[in-house]
């Protein structure tokens, strides 16, 4: 896989002296060609601000950005082979849903011939070929944001930067649109680069996904290594659901550590590499709510007390609280018609063999 | 139980209003009424006729100055627009920059400084380049009204540009569109309802000031306003009256214009 986008130490900083603000530090990236990539995080993050610098609407303070080989930092939008799809459409009023999607044909000068037989395959891509003629405000929500896609597709850009371009829509759209992105991604080739803070849908339709907090990348994998190996605490709690407990090593080997468990139980967790606790020290250990089971009071590793459950249908999370007071939340499948267990009463904890995970602070 | 406030409900509320409107129309009522008397009085009605309006049309000076308002006002707005539209992208499409408002106070600067004190300003101005120069054509009426038009021009479109995204123009340029590629074919089209406002508000303007024209017009340069203030000093006829009734009905006719042009946003 060659490399797209090549970012290297890429940082952003915007006003001057006092007022000034770091956006983007030190953004090291490389994306390859064809790849779907997910800038994730919180808003504020500087998802948007990186997406917008990839786009050429902000310019870097420092670092180099390669797209295909090409330097194009100092380069304006308009010289970049490089197409977005904006949060809120931003279609051309006062043109025709073809208008709209010619107009980056047309600024490139293209014959009117290749023009409208272009446009008339991106309507049909996109569906929306007896919409043609409409202007953007006679179409629905949906239909504008395949427009917008249409549009920025329609150059042929080597990269399409999407800037949570479902974040308007409803819940069914949204999914609709999710595997809509994908089936245009695998027809067309293009290198997606898509910002949202949604983690579900970062996990559901990435190859891989950079995870961003005040301007930085923590962590930048695929969406198995993400949810399953964060890298520190805050990837492992913005992706997911997770308990976090603190607890003392127990013994240190060449494979990782083993931990002393509220009730006194011992059991192996991995470490991450380059972290070397001693014995006694107290760690951040992490498991997932569906990584551990219920069992009989004392068959499991740890006890805990019920304290709530909510019922999501598929499954219930029971709230329970441990011997040294921490809390722990624990998913269950609802494989057949369970009851909700009382409140109050004491149930085992089972952790999956190898989920137990000790993670930097 | 307290009734929720209502301005309408205020004792005295109908009467000021009635009176309000009595004021504001009655006047412009009798002079449009009187327009059509067969007599030649302002106050004695002598039945209905046309005559004044006849007079008025065979009128030579009205036609003159009739064409001269029109061309002066369409010369001096069509002027005032085109530059107000870049002084509007300045004011608004840029990130700020140190001085901003006052170049925003100094472009409205006619709309707060006393018209008769621009008036005698440009009196002495002007008549120092006439002397100097021997040059007195319709150039002095044409760059006074134009200064006039331009915060008239300019307010409209400064308004329809900031309710513009701004997402439209950077979309546009991630669209290999130049700068002025975006502007010919986004903000252009997007502000001609802004531009038609602003052209026809500065129009109107134009059509309808006094005291500029007085002081800075040479002879055989009146407007129909000025024309009408010199007839006035003489005998008044119902002609008088025809040709403001027609007058009225110009303006109206742009006011309106204006009106339905700012009130459909796409």
């Amino acid at each position: 896989m060659s490399a797209e986008i090549e970012i290297t130490g890429l940082g952003k900083v915007f006003g001057q002296g006092a007022a000034a603000f770091r956006a983007l530090s030190d953004i090291n990236l490389s994306i390859g060609t064809g790849e779907f990539f997910t800038l994730l995080g919180p808003s504020g993050c500087g998802k948007t601000t990186l997406l917008r610098v990839i786009a050429g609407f902000e310019a870097p303070s420092m670092g180099s950005l390669k797209i295909n080989g090409d330097e194009v930092a100092a380069k304006g939008p308009n010289a970049r082979p490089v197409n977005t799809v904006f949060q809120n459409y931003a279609l051309f009023p006062h043109m025709s849903v073809a208008q709209n999607i010619g107009f980056g044909l047309k600024m490139l000068g293209k014959p009117r011939a290749e023009i409208d037989a272009t446009v008339a395959e991106m309507l049909r891509l996109v569906r929306m070929e007896p919409m043609a003629e409409r202007k953007p405000s006679e179409i629905s929500g949906g239909q504008q944001q395949r427009v917008a896609l249409a549009r920025a597709l329609a150059p042929r850009p080597r990269v399409l930067l999407l800037d949570e371009p479902l974040s308007a829509l409803d819940l069914k759209l949204r999914k609709e649109m999710q595997s809509e992105l994908k089936r245009l991604q695998g027809e067309t080739g293009i290198t997606f680069v898509f910002v949202t803070h949604d983690q579900e849908e970062a996990l559901t339709m990435s190859d891989r996904i950079a995870v961003m907090s005040a301007g930085r990348i923590l962590q930048c994998g695929t969406p198995h290594d993400i949810y399953h190996a964060p890298s520190d605490r805050f990837v492992a709690d913005f992706i997911g659901d997770t308990n976090f407990l603190t607890v003392p090593v127990a013994a240190l080997d060449a494979q990782g550590a083993t931990v002393t468990l509220p009730g006194g139980a011992q059991a192996p967790a991995r470490l991450p590499e380059g972290m070397r606790p001693v014995t006694g020290e107290e760690v951040t250990a992490v498991i997932r709510p569906e990584q551990a089971t219920l069992a009989e009071p004392g068959a499991g590793d740890m006890d805990g007390v019920v304290e709530t459950s909510t019922f999501f249908g598929t499954d219930t999370h029971i709230h329970l609280k441990l011997a040294d007071g921490q809390g722990f939340v624990l998913r269950r499948q609802n494989t057949a018609d369970l009851a909700a267990p009382d409140p109050g009463s004491t149930l085992g904890i089972a952790l999956g063999a190898g989920t137990l995970r000790i993670l930097k602070d | 139980m307290a009734r929720s406030y209502d301005v309408r409900r205020l004792p005295g509320f109908g009467a000021i209003a009635v009176l309000t409107f009595i004021l504001l129309y009655l006047p412009i009522l009798v002079l449009v009424v009187f327009s059509f008397n067969a007599g030649p009085s302002q106050s004695e009605w002598d039945g209905f006729s046309l005559q004044w309006y006849v007079a008025a049309f065979g009128n030579q000076q009205v036609q003159d100055v009739s064409i001269r308002s029109l061309w002066l006002a369409t010369v001096a707005a069509g002027i005032a627009t085109a530059l107000a539209v870049p002084a509007a992208l300045a004011t608004t499409r840029v990130s700020r920059f140190p001085g901003q408002t006052m170049i925003y106070a100094l472009i409205n600067q006619p709309l707060m400084v006393p018209e008769i004190v621009t008036g005698i300003a440009l009196l002495i101005v002007v008549a120092w380049v006439k002397v100097n120069s021997g040059y007195s054509g319709m150039a002095y009426l044409v760059l006074a009204h134009t200064a006039f038009c331009i915060p008239f021009a300019y307010l409209p479109i400064r308004a329809r540009l900031e309710t513009l995204d701004p997402t439209l123009e950077t979309a546009a340029a991630d669209l290999y569109a130049n700068p002025w590629q975006a502007f010919r074919y986004i903000t252009l089209p997007l502000l001609v309802p802004g531009i038609a406002a602003g052209f026809m508000l500065g129009f109107v303007i134009s059509l309808d000031t006094v005291v500029i024209t007085e002081f800075v017009k040479s002879a055989g340069q009146d407007t129909l306003p000025t024309y009408m203030l010199g007839q006035l000093r003489r005998v008044i006829t119902p002609e008088m009256n025809a040709i403001a009734t027609l007058f009225l009905a110009l303006s109206l006719l742009f006011v309106t214009a204006f009106f339905l042009i700012t009130r459909k946003r796409g």
